[in-house]
């Protein structure tokens, strides 16, 4: 196996998993929150309406 | 055959810039077209944007005489993962502060016009300098290859990137990049392979059997590891805050857009070098020997493959050049007409939107008969700004810019103090350098120095001054302003809004995770190739 030539492709590979990484991160923590509280209140709304 | 091609690809490209201007209508549309961008238009020109003739004359040049390796490795994963950081980091938090320009950011944090006038004399050096030297150094090649004299080339260059900067603006430049990218797109996923498949693997990999270190990182002239690293951090804080790429996210439609932009156009960053210079490698097999090695990639497209797809190559390289340039200079106007003229000198005056357009668009006249004098004269004073032109936004602005975006203490007099001291020790450092007065320790670049120097002047002043109030209020505001809360409002302003969040959300996840796949087999495949 030739390293030097694992480094180039593994830091190919490394600069996708780091920006889809983040962008995961970001959508958990600033978006998934927002959506499960949204989706509750909607939730209550309908038992209400029931 | 090469001049028919040049012209029927500079008239497409001319008429879709001039069909788009119609669509231009308001000041909003030419700065950053009405705030509109899909996630196809912002990963266009952020990639048409980020792939420049660096890449496919350079770099590829280097990687064909040295091996592919000395470069990418190290260097180009340090411009991918700046290119993460000025879209994800410095872009995105931009964006959440309305910022239409890199410019807008200095005016809101600090209200300053020292601060704002140094930042732009900054970004108008450092944009014409690099934009003007890589147009001479393509329309030197271009000329070189279809015959036109290197004056009518330019000349030709200059009319075409009016067309999308005068009339059409950032929406003129955004359309045209996106149809530029598919041609440079092509390259990568057709003619780059076709090159490589005609050399084949096998003899590439035995390339080391002729070329000792070939298939190194130090490649074929055993460049020390210090080189390599100190060009994996020059070209990470290059491309960490230059304003051609941070502004690729100003034009997207929300937050949503610039996620899914990161990943992909992330990925692509990449996969549009890496193919070329494999490639460019495999010219090594099939062609030894050519000395002019900016000219690989070119002979790869006219010798190598079907004339058609040689004609498509040469397409890309042409939208390489323009997309690049055209971003550099729509800035460049920008800066003039909106940051300096507008918010400067007609501070407190009304300017009303017609004026302020047709404002804009003198601006975009202005600086493309500058470009087109100064690559057509070439004084030599252009060479010697253009070795601090790229380079300036990573000690002037960026030690400012994260300073500024996440320090409490951060004044408008350590933003003065250390744009100044950084770029001043920068040009001194590398001009004694180069006169052989000091000595530079081993593998330091001058830019490394300044960087540090500016990093440290604005902890220094920043500890012995105080901000203002305005600029404490504002970083307050600024630590509970997020792009994601201003996105899932205006998603949620809309009907069944919360059923298009739910899908924003899924969309941006799976495009995500599908990715990291993608990556794992495209480079995974290229290792197995290459490496066992």
């Amino acid at each position: 196996m030739n390293t030097h030539v694992f480094i180039l492709f593994f830091n190919a590979f490394l600069t996708t998993l780091l920006s889809s990484g983040i962008v995961i991160w970001i959508l958990r923590k600033q978006y998934l929150p927002v959506i499960r509280k949204l989706e509750r209140e909607e939730e209550e709304k309908q038992k209400n309406i029931n | 055959m090469t001049q028919v091609i040049f012209f029927i690809v500079l008239a497409i490209y001319v008429f879709a810039g001039a069909i788009v201007a119609r669509f231009v209508k308001t000041k909003d549309d030419f700065y950053v077209m009405g705030e509109r961008g899909s996630t196809v238009l912002i990963v266009g020109t952020l990639a048409a944007t980020y792939l420049s003739a660096v890449t496919l004359m350079g770099i590829a040049g280097q990687s064909y005489a040295e091996g592919p390796l000395v470069i990418a490795a190290l260097g180009s994963f340090g411009a991918w993962l700046g290119t993460l950081i000025a879209v994800i980091y410095i872009g995105r938090k931009m964006k959440a502060l309305d910022c239409k320009t890199m410019p807008d950011f200095f005016e809101k944090r600090f209200k300053n016009n020292t601060v704002s006038i140094i930042a732009l004399i900054i970004m108008i050096i450092g944009l014409l300098g690099y934009g003007v030297i890589q147009l001479i150094g393509a329309g030197l090649v271009l000329s070189s290859v279809t015959g036109i004299s290197f004056e009518w080339m330019i000349i030709l260059f200059t009319v075409a990137l009016l067309v999308f900067c005068a009339l059409g603006g950032m929406y003129g430049v955004v359309i045209t990049d996106t149809i530029m990218f598919f041609t440079m797109l092509a390259i990568s996923i057709i003619i780059a392979p076709m090159i490589m498949g005609q050399a084949t693997f096998g003899e590439m990999k035995a390339l080391a059997d002729t070329i000792p270190f070939y298939w190194t990182i130090g490649g074929a002239e055993q460049r020390p590891l210090g080189w390599s690293i100190s060009q994996f951090l020059v070209w990470i804080l290059f491309f960490a805050c230059t304003p051609a790429l941070v502004s690729r996210v100003f034009p997207a439609k929300n937050d949503f857009v610039i996620l899914k932009a990161a990943v992909i156009g992330v990925f692509l960053a990449p996969f549009m070098q890496v193919t070329v210079f494999l490639a460019a490698g495999g010219m090594q097999v099939l062609q030894p020997g050519i000395q002019d090695l900016d000219n690989v990639m070119v002979i790869g497209f006219l010798e190598h493959v079907p004339a058609g797809l040689g004609g498509i190559g040469l397409a890309g390289l042409m939208a390489s050049i323009m997309s690049t340039a055209s971003t550099l200079f729509v800035l460049t106007g920008f800066a003039l007409a909106r940051d300096l003229y507008e918010h400067l000198f007609g501070k407190g005056k009304e300017i009303s939107e017609k004026r302020s357009l047709m404002l804009g668009r003198y601006a975009q006249v202005f600086i493309a008969v500058v470009v087109c004098l100064i690559a057509i004269s070439r004084p030599s004073a252009i060479y010697w700004i253009s070795i601090y032109a790229g380079s300036i936004f990573a000690v002037g602005w960026l030690p400012t810019i994260v300073g500024g975006l996440e320090w409490k203490r951060m004044n408008s007099k350590a933003a003065t103090g250390s744009m100044l001291i950084a770029t001043s020790t920068f040009v001194i450092i590398d001009e004694l350098a180069r006169r052989e007065i000091i000595t530079l320790p081993v593998h330091i670049d001058s830019l490394m120095i300044s960087f540090a120097v500016g990093v440290l002047s604005l902890i220094v002043i920043a500890l012995v001054t105080k901000p203002t109030d305005y600029e404490l209020d504002y970083y307050h505001k600024m630590k509970q302003t997020s792009l994601s809360h201003s996105t899932i409002k205006s998603i949620l302003a809309e009907e069944k809004g919360l059923v298009k969040l739910k899908k924003e959300y899924r969309q941006t996840m799976i495009i995500s995770v599908a990715f990291i796949g993608i990556a794992a087999i495209v480079w995974g495949y290229f290792f197995i190739m290459l490496g066992l």
